[in-house]
């Protein structure tokens, strides 16, 4: 009724200012609602993990790639053009990712030139501090392939993410798979469309090295038992050049070059339940083919903190003898203002403590 | 030529003291009387053509001696760079005067002259012998030895400073890249583990998902056969099938470890706006289990677990 009322009273009093003299909701209302809605998924009815990527301090033109690329990696629940300026501390990202409904922050630091990543929840935290040992960049990894393959399309979905190696370790890294589990929307096998797996990040923990292993790949199916150019023909929605052949039929019967270089491995061959595109089908098999796209890391978990970037050390183990030297840091770092300086500071120690365990 | 050497060997003490230069100079003209005057010869042989005009030009001006002397003054304060030089000049002056009175208002006129032409002079022999002397081949320059000091100290100070701003600025490169690895063309086998692993995890995910959906696909509408099909099973069939789906659901999430919600209740609606806890922060509903549940949820969840038990 109110609605029909308001509708009128526009179309009668404004004349043409509104626009199309829809009604609108009050703003502020609209807001709230609106953002109420996009923080939960509307077929679970989970809270969708939104994240924010950003850096602290001053980053290397290089750092600042790798900043770009894993908020590409965090499509499509990150803000990707987010702009940090060099007065915001970390309080202000809180403060805002509360009524954004961020709950996942990365953040890469340069101290002493050494990169470093931190992954917190927000906005109690834990944070995990990770330094890269090793990054290539998204760029890097598609200038090293022959055909690179990144379409825009595969950023619409969250990736989803693959852990191994982690199974049966002690508790740091029991609540960091936890972390890197809910740090995507999760997926219900029995709602999820196939078409919107088409990235899979993978991390990979190795037990010797104590290094995790950071992959990001697309996912591409390939019908099994269609010849290569039927596939093409499909694909890319061309005429055929038939200039050489004699019959159409020739086409499809001679052999092309590729197809028998890719030997379909059995165990990367799935039956699919729902259609993905039309050239796989559903209850039809398909083989899947990674490619990576890009950033690949290798980080070196450094400390696990219990609040946001604050808080109790809860890896490595504080020492008797170098606990009360961590309880100063922490109480350090708790005051607000000069964070980046001492965190920056507190990164290098727990380093130092690793390197002695 | 007793006077010549004298500037040369003492340019620096004729620097630092005027005095010396000019006393050996005036005593340099008694000696050397030849040249001045020749000098002076060389003026009156100029002069001799307006002799009389000249002479009726000193004679005009001579009741102007006063004048004469407030001119000098003047020229004095004018040329004075400090107190030595006017004491000196005073000297020479009274020299001169004397010298006028003696030789005549001729004389006194060129008496200047010549002292400032052997001021130049000296300088002109001090100047000749300078450029006279044979330089050695030296890039750095022959003028003066602190000049080649010098020259050398920058020269070696700009190499020095070269080196090191290069050197710096690739340090910095180098940290600013630190960590930055360049991957290689071909895929090394560490990558070709890793890619399969990844595949691995598709796999699972794909199969649990075809598990999962397969009980549904026959719900698919818009297929008309399968509408068909649908058509005969009778709603008994179909409540079956929703239990047994919930509880094959659980199977495959627990197989798939990619969802995090292994335990829904049974009635909830499958549309999350149907269900009593839709935005309401469910997780607050049983805040008191959730630490446990999580701990469960972990054990279960670790995807791909089987595998790198298998890898093991």
């Amino acid at each position: 009724m109110a609605r029909v009322r308001n509708k009128n009273g526009r179309r009668g009093g404004g004349g043409g200012v509104g626009k199309g003299g829809k009604w609108k909701m009050p703003a502020s209302v609209a807001r709230k609602q609106q953002a109420a809605m996009a923080n939960v998924d509307q077929v679970t009815g989970d809270k969708i993990p939104k994240s924010f990527v950003f850096s602290r301090g001053k980053m290397p033109p290089m750092l600042r790639h790798l900043q770009q690329d894993l908020r590409k990696l965090m499509l499509p629940f990150t803000a990707l053009n987010l702009k940090e300026k060099k007065r915001n501390n970390l309080k202000d990202f809180v403060n805002v990712s509360g009524p954004l409904g961020v709950t996942h922050f990365m953040i890469l630091t340069n101290p002493k030139s050494s990169p470093h990543l931190r992954m917190a929840k927000t906005p109690q935290g834990p944070t995990y501090t990770f330094q890269i040992k090793e990054y290539s960049l998204a760029s890097d990894i598609a200038n090293s392939q022959k055909r690179p393959r990144c379409p825009p399309e595969i950023f619409k979905n969250s990736p989803l993410i693959v852990l191994n190696g982690f199974a049966g370790l002690g508790q740091p890294f029991k609540s960091l798979v936890t972390f890197f589990q809910n740090m995507t929307p999760a997926i219900d096998p029995a709602t999820v469309k196939l078409s919107s797996c088409q990235r899979i990040l993978l991390i990979h923990y190795d037990r010797e090295k104590e290094i995790i292993t950071f992959r990001h790949y697309s996912i591409k199916l390939q019908p099994v038992g269609v010849t290569r150019k039927i596939r093409k023909l499909m694909q890319n929605n061309k005429v055929p050049d038939l200039r050489d052949l004699n019959d159409v039929s020739d086409y499809v019967t001679k052999a092309g070059y590729g197809s028998e270089s890719e030997v379909d491995d059995e165990t990367a061959t799935v039956s699919l339940a729902s259609d993905v595109d039309k050239l796989n089908r559903a209850s039809k098999k398909s083989a899947i083919r990674l490619q990576e796209i890009g950033p690949r890391m290798k980080l070196h978990l450094v400390k696990v903190e219990s609040g946001l970037c604050s808080g109790e050390v809860l890896y490595p183990k504080p020492e008797p003898n170098e606990g009360v030297v961590g309880k100063g840091k922490e109480v350090e770092e708790e005051i607000e203002g000069q964070e980046d300086e001492d965190l920056m500071e507190s990164d290098d120690d727990p380093e130092d403590e690793s390197g002695e365990e | 030529m007793a006077a010549a050497p004298q500037p040369l060997t003492s340019p620096p003490a004729a620097a630092t003291n005027p005095h010396k230069r000019k006393k050996p100079a005036a005593a340099g003209r008694g000696k050397g009387r030849g040249k001045g005057t020749k000098q002076i010869g060389r003026h009156g042989k100029r002069q001799k053509g307006a002799d009389e005009l000249s002479e009726d030009h000193r004679r005009s001006r001579k009741p102007s001696d006063r004048f004469l002397k407030l001119l000098r003054k003047r020229a004095r304060d004018y040329n004075s760079d400090d107190e030595d030089e006017d004491e000196e000049l005073r000297l020479s002056d009274s020299d001169e005067e004397e010298e006028a009175s003696v030789s005549g208002n001729e004389e006194s006129g060129g008496g200047g002259v010549t002292r400032f032409e052997e001021g130049c002079r000296a300088f002109r022999v001090a100047f000749q012998k300078i450029m006279a002397k044979k330089l050695p081949d030296d890039p750095l320059g022959p003028i003066l030895s602190a000049h080649k000091k010098l020259v050398a100290a920058k020269l070696a100070e700009d190499a020095g400073e070269g080196k090191p701003k290069g050197e710096a600025h690739r340090e910095k490169r180098l940290a600013a890249e630190k960590g930055h690895v360049i991957p290689k063309d071909h895929l090394d086998s560490k990558d070709k583990e890793l890619c399969k692993i990844a595949t691995h995890g598709v796999v699972k995910l794909f199969n649990a998902v075809a598990k999962a959906q397969n009980s549904r696909k026959g719900l698919n509408p818009s297929r008309t056969k399968d509408a068909k099909v649908l058509a005969k099973e009778t709603k008994q069939t179909f409540l079956t099938e929703l239990n047994k789906s919930s509880n094959q659901s659980q199977k495959g999430k627990a197989s798939s470890n990619f969802s995090k919600h292994v335990s829904k209740d049974e009635d909830e609606p499958g549309w999350a706006p149907l269900r009593d806890t839709y935005m309401l922060g469910s997780k607050l509903k049983d805040w008191d289990k959730a630490q446990a549940s999580d701990v469960a949820n972990e054990q279960t969840e670790i995807p791909l677990d089987d595998d790198s038990s298998e890898e093991e």
